[in-house]
């Protein structure tokens, strides 16, 4: 790669077309999602061609955006674990919990509670919160993000059932529930939530210290701490921000099903990690963003919901879930710099 | 002379000393005095804990999860994991009953041979492909668990005419049952090929350091790919003893054992980065999994708090013998 | 303006530095040389903040300071480019530059990407960087890393208000090409206007070309201080090696002529842009030494014989047969041993015990039965550890708990226990105490007592000396000299050094 090439030379443009599309081209290089979008352009033409066209309808393509905005909620969440170079796996364990304190205080059939729209803060804050002691236990008790995620999800989800005594709480005239259920232009409320939140979590990582703290800790920790880079506070800080995402997650869940229950959190583990991978973000740490991760949940539920329309066996989806993400990382992952892998 | 230190800045900390303080204690320890506490808990909660009756139920349970986690030990040896061992133990489940009714007896050997090469195929998605096994395993794992809906999907019995075949497991010999019996031949075989074969010994070297071994000569690739064809064993054997107890295949059998059979390696002092632990490790996990799983529900705790109790003796065994002086940093 | 009186820093077993004295004026180039456990890198580190001195004083700017750690180095302007670099590989240049210090970037609480890039730009003209500031670290070359770790010091002395910075240079050159030195050394000299740079290097013909002053120092002392256009390297060598040799301490009394037969021979060997085609062949019970700087291309040929590297022409046979590519289990079954650089993360299984790491070639030896039993394992590695004097408290001790000497020990015992007929022996008494490194040459001896024939790679060129019976020099990838060393009849130092710089 040439040295001394400097990428901001006007003197060789030939009008603003030219810098633009070589702007655009760099952008899409440096993003590392050039082959998730392709991926999703054929997919998507796949499926048009399957479906003759009905797959590209407008209530189609409004069903995809709908269904992907918690999977890409949760997705961005727990990327910023895998930057770290972690995992984390109590993405259930938290939801059950929220949702089921959902339940408790919301309107909802079984007591007189009714904190209205201070659900929402309520809700983010517990994820919050939970999300931070997933941070302590991997900072100062030092114990691995595989564990102690893994054993905060039981520990949730067992509080969760026990809390909730395993019974389904009906909610009442939440008032989110027409914003969880509504449509702004023809897209999904939820949507849009969902890429509010991509493009702040993507601003943090771009233009913020937090975001250079967050890649460098990815990158090499070692060296980070040396630069100064507080690696404990930032790791806290990440895991806390998954947990509000979860969080606020699984509000969304429980206003659109209108009933809390804690098995709510249930089977959203493995495709938000899914999402994650095929988004192009790298397992051993830092290289991948928000829009990786947001970009990899529209990829698996574009897919999914096409082989749906497409009737094709139910049974089969989690086996080309499988094939997709083996292909997704065997495309995408750069061997020269791993070494050994594991 | 004319020679260059590379000692950067990472290289420079005079830390030798703490790093082998605590290497000292084996995790070994601290496990088993874990399951001791536990026992010696429940047995205050209820002198029935200890009753014949109820050891030969912790043992019963304890017996599955063991075998699957014999498997799962391995790959975790060779600092990986295998996640698709729920997906294989549903596929062979019910593949296993399914062709009972066909080919008699020889579904036995047939369920083991389709998973020794599953085990295979993960093996060599990771060393020839180059996928980290998290992911490899993952996806294999989906593939397997919708084979398995696929097959049936919904359990399946086994027709009484096969009964006697699934005696294998559910009967018993001299007096104990085959299916502890099996437990302990599975156990033998996965405790000797590890501390009494060259491969076996082979994993701990790659587990431990994988450049070295790669370096002095040892065949990486077949380590590896020996280590997930192991798992896919103890996934195959653990259900079909699961398949025979309830003389039915369920297509949804494994998907708890994924997250269990990590939780019984590393409960037990095997490191999740691999090199150190062992059969007899895997052993204590299961059993602490066991005890916990039956003892809450003999002294009466909770039947929804079980799992969060659970969580966190997983938690705190881990934090007890995983030993931090190993890796500079915790990921 | 910066003053180290009196340093002395000891370790267990041996003492690094002992009463340096070490001044850095304003504005100046000053060079600092001295073979590999002279004391250079232990002096920086204390330059530095990285380690704190046993006695002596700091003087920075006529004020007495205590260094806690590097932080505190960098706020007052003093700081290092390591050889091996700092920088965060996935992160870019301009990220890396302004790394925990982006405060003064803020805008609204975000970074102001205007401003980072303005302030990169023109710090990054200084040390002639032009390539795109959104390049990721690990997509640059070496050159390009250097220079951002110095504009990175240059930035932060800036930051904090130091004048005259104090910039630190590790070996900068190992990695760069001819051109590229020579763009190093051009700005370094204009930087030499606003700034003091200490230049450690082992190519004596850059110092003595590019500092205004050299500084020498030997075995944790002075040597002596002198004025770079006053020095020839001839001087420099001198001062840095000489001395009178210890004939016994490289039991150069064992040396043994070699055998008739032929071992190992490397005919035509090359790899593009490495080294050029070599030759050479070792024969039984012959120690060779491969000396040449970093980047002579010898690490590469050694890497191709022990099958780490594919070499791009050429063959090696080991006693007669060729030797496959690439594949270091095929060296290893024919016979060829590699005594690592890096013990740690290539030699040993640290988290395993000494019999199981002694062990390792030979598991086949003790099966009964198609499985390996135990009883023979614990007796083939009690005779290693004593054979090799491996001082552990049992078979069974963890390889972590050992010390470093014993640790070397037990890699060599490892393959000693395995039938090997060559070794290759990677600077086989780094960071190996003296008493260990004495045991070390006797267990060397000894194999060539048993008719194994040798190449080996060591620290100091003494070493190279008092070990081998014949010397191979490599210069920038060729093979420039070859040269006899039989026992007690030694060339010294000095007479070799200008072949190799």
């Amino acid at each position: 790669m040439p040295n001394n090439v400097t990428s901001t030379s006007p003197a060789r443009a030939s009008g603003w077309l030219s810098i633009s599309v070589a702007k655009g081209q760099q952008w899409l290089r440096r993003s590392g999602i050039g082959g998730q979008l392709f991926s999703l352009v054929i997919v998507m033409g796949i499926f048009a061609i399957g479906t003759k066209g009905k797959y590209l309808s407008w209530p189609n393509l409004q069903v995809i955006l709908s269904l992907t905005a918690i999977p890409a909620i949760i997705a961005i969440g727990l990327h910023q674990v895998v930057v770290l170079g972690g995992i984390d796996l109590s993405v259930e364990g938290i939801v059950a919990l929220c949702v089921v304190f959902v339940g408790f205080l919301a309107h909802n059939k079984f007591n007189s509670n009714d904190v209205g729209l201070w659900i929402v803060p309520i809700t983010a804050g517990i994820g919050g919160l939970a999300g931070v002691i997933n941070g302590l236990l991997n900072t100062k008790l030092k114990i691995p993000s595989f564990i102690s995620t893994l054993g905060m999800s039981w520990v949730l989800w067992g509080l969760a059932v026990f809390v909730s005594k395993g019974q389904t709480t009906p909610l009442l005239d939440n008032p989110l529930s027409g914003f969880v259920n509504g449509y702004v232009l023809g897209i999904p409320d939820l949507a849009l939530v969902a890429i509010v939140l991509f493009m702040a979590i993507q601003l943090i990582q771009d233009r913020t210290r937090f975001g250079r703290y967050l890649y460098a800790i990815g990158g090499d920790e070692v060296l980070a701490s040396q630069a100064g880079v507080k690696v404990d506070r930032t790791k806290i800080i990440v895991f806390g921000i998954a947990g509000v995402f979860y969080g606020l997650s699984a509000l969304f869940l429980a206003v659109r099903l209108d009933s809390a229950q804690a098995i709510t959190g249930n089977n959203l583990l493995f495709p938000a990690v899914t999402a994650v991978a095929v988004g192009g973000v790298a397992l051993t740490g830092g290289i991948g963003g928000a829009k990786n991760a947001a970009l990899g949940a529209l990829v698996i539920t574009a897919l999914n919901e096409g082989l749906i329309l497409l009737n094709v066996n139910p049974y089969a989806q989690e086996a080309v879930n499988g094939v997709v993400l083996v292909t997704a990382v065997a495309l995408t992952i750069d061997r020269k710099k791993l070494g050994f892998i594991k | 002379m004319v020679e260059v230190k590379r000692d950067g800045p990472a290289k420079t900390k005079e830390t030798t000393t703490v790093r082998r303080k605590r290497a000292g204690i084996p995790a070994i320890y601290f496990a088993v005095t874990l399951l001791l506490v536990l026992v010696f808990l429940f047995t205050m909660g209820n002198r029935n804990f200890l009753s014949a009756y109820n050891l030969n139920t912790i043992a019963s349970y304890t017996a599955i999860l063991l075998v699957v986690g014999l498997g799962q030990m391995n790959p975790i040896l060779i600092g990986g994991i295998d996640l698709s061992v729920g997906g294989l133990m549903s596929f062979i489940s019910v593949v296993f009953v399914v062709s009972l009714k066909t080919i008699g007896i020889w579904a036995f050997p047939l369920c083991i041979v389709v998973a020794l090469m599953a085990g295979f195929i993960n093996g060599n998605i990771l060393t020839r492909i180059k996928i980290p096994s998290f992911i490899a395993t993952l996806g294999t794992g989906g593939i397997l668990t919708s084979l398995a809906l696929i097959v049936s999907p919904l359990p399946v019995d086994a027709p009484p005419s096969t009964y006697a075949l699934l005696e294998v497991v559910n009967g018993t010999l001299l007096g104990l049952p085959n299916l502890l019996l099996l437990t302990l031949a599975v156990f033998a075989l996965f405790y000797v090929i590890l501390r009494f074969t060259t491969v076996g010994r082979n994993i701990y070297y790659v587990g431990s350091n994988i450049r070295m071994s790669w370096m002095s000569g040892i065949d990486i690739v077949r380590t590896r790919n020996f280590a997930f064809v192991l798992s896919g064993l103890g996934a195959a054997i653990a259900a079909i003893m699961q398949s025979c107890s309830q003389y039915g295949g369920d297509p949804a059998l494994g998907k708890v054992y994924i997250l269990q059979s990590i939780a019984a390696v590393v409960v037990g002092g095997t490191a999740l980065t691999g090199g150190t632990g062992g059969a007899i490790n895997t052993v204590v996990g299961a059993l602490i999994l066991g005890v916990m799983e039956n003892g809450m529900n003999v002294v009466g705790v909770d039947a929804y708090f079980q799992q969060s109790i659970l969580g966190l003796v997983i938690i705190i065994s881990v934090a007890l013998t995983f030993d931090r002086s190993k890796t500079a940093t915790i990921k | 303006m910066l003053e180290l009186r009196r340093i002395t820093k000891s370790y267990p077993g041996v003492v690094a530095l002992d009463g340096v004295d070490f001044t850095v004026y304003e504005n100046e180039i000053v060079g600092l040389v001295g073979e590999n456990g002279a004391g250079k890198s232990t002096l920086m580190k204390i330059l530095i903040g990285l380690i704190q001195p046993d006695e002596g004083s700091y003087t920075l700017r006529r004020k007495l300071v205590a260094l806690r750690d590097p932080a505190s180095a960098t706020r007052l302007g003093v700081g290092m480019v390591f050889q091996d670099g700092s920088l965060v590989p996935n992160l870019s240049i301009m990220e890396n530059l302004f790394l925990c210090h982006e405060l003064s970037f803020r805008k609204f609480g975000f970074l102001s990407k205007r401003a980072m890039q303005e302030a990169a730009y023109s710090i990054l003209a200084l040390v002639k960087v032009e390539t795109d500031l959104d390049t990721p670290i690990a997509d640059t070359t070496p050159e390009v890393r250097q220079m951002v770790e110095i504009a990175r010091l240059l930035w932060l002395a800036r930051l904090y208000n130091q004048r005259n910075p104090i910039l630190i240079l590790d070996e900068p050159t190992t990695v760069l090409t001819e051109n590229e030195r020579q763009t190093l050394f051009s700005i370094l000299s204009e930087i030499k206007s606003q700034a003091s740079i200490v230049l450690i290097s082992h190519r004596l013909q850059e110092i003595v070309e590019n500092s205004d002053r050299i500084v020498i120092l030997k075995d944790g002392k002075n040597v002596t201080e002198l004025e770079a256009d006053r020095a020839s390297i001839p001087d420099v060598e001198q001062m840095m090696v000489g001395r009178r040799f210890a004939a016994d301490r490289y039991h150069e009394d064992e040396q043994v002529e070699p055998g008739d037969k032929t071992v190992l021979r490397v005919q035509n060997l090359s790899k593009r842009g490495v080294f050029e085609p070599i030759d050479f062949s070792v024969r039984r019970g012959e120690i060779v030494s491969l000396v040449g700087l970093v980047g002579s291309g010898k690490e590469a040929v050694c890497r191709c014989i022990t099958g780490l590297e594919k070499p791009d022409s050429g063959s090696i046979a080991l006693g007669g047969k060729k030797l496959a590519w690439g594949s270091p289990s095929e060296t290893v079954r024919s016979g060829i041993g590699h005594i690592p650089i890096d013990r740690r993360s290539e030699g040993l299984a640290l988290g395993m015990t000494v019999a199981e790491n002694v062990n390792l070639l030979v598991l086949d030896r003790f099966k009964v039965a198609g499985l390996i039993s135990p009883s023979r394992e614990k007796r083939n590695a009690m005779h290693w550890i004593e054979e090799c004097r491996i001082k552990s408290p049992s078979s069974w001790t963890m390889c972590a708990n050992l010390s470093g000497g014993n640790q070397q020990k037990t890699v060599i015992a490892k393959w000693l226990s395995s039938q090997i007929e060559f070794l290759v022996l990677d600077h086989p008494t780094r960071g190996v105490d003296v008493g260990a490194r004495d045991e070390i040459y006797r267990l060397i001896r000894k194999l060539t007592h048993d008719g194994i024939a040798m190449i080996i790679m060591c620290d100091t060129l003494e070493e190279d000396i008092g070990l081998c019976s014949r010397m191979l020099i490599m210069k920038d990838g060729r093979l420039v000299r070859e040269i006899s060393c039989p026992r007690f009849k030694k060339p010294s130092p000095s007479e070799i050094i200008g072949s190799i710089v």
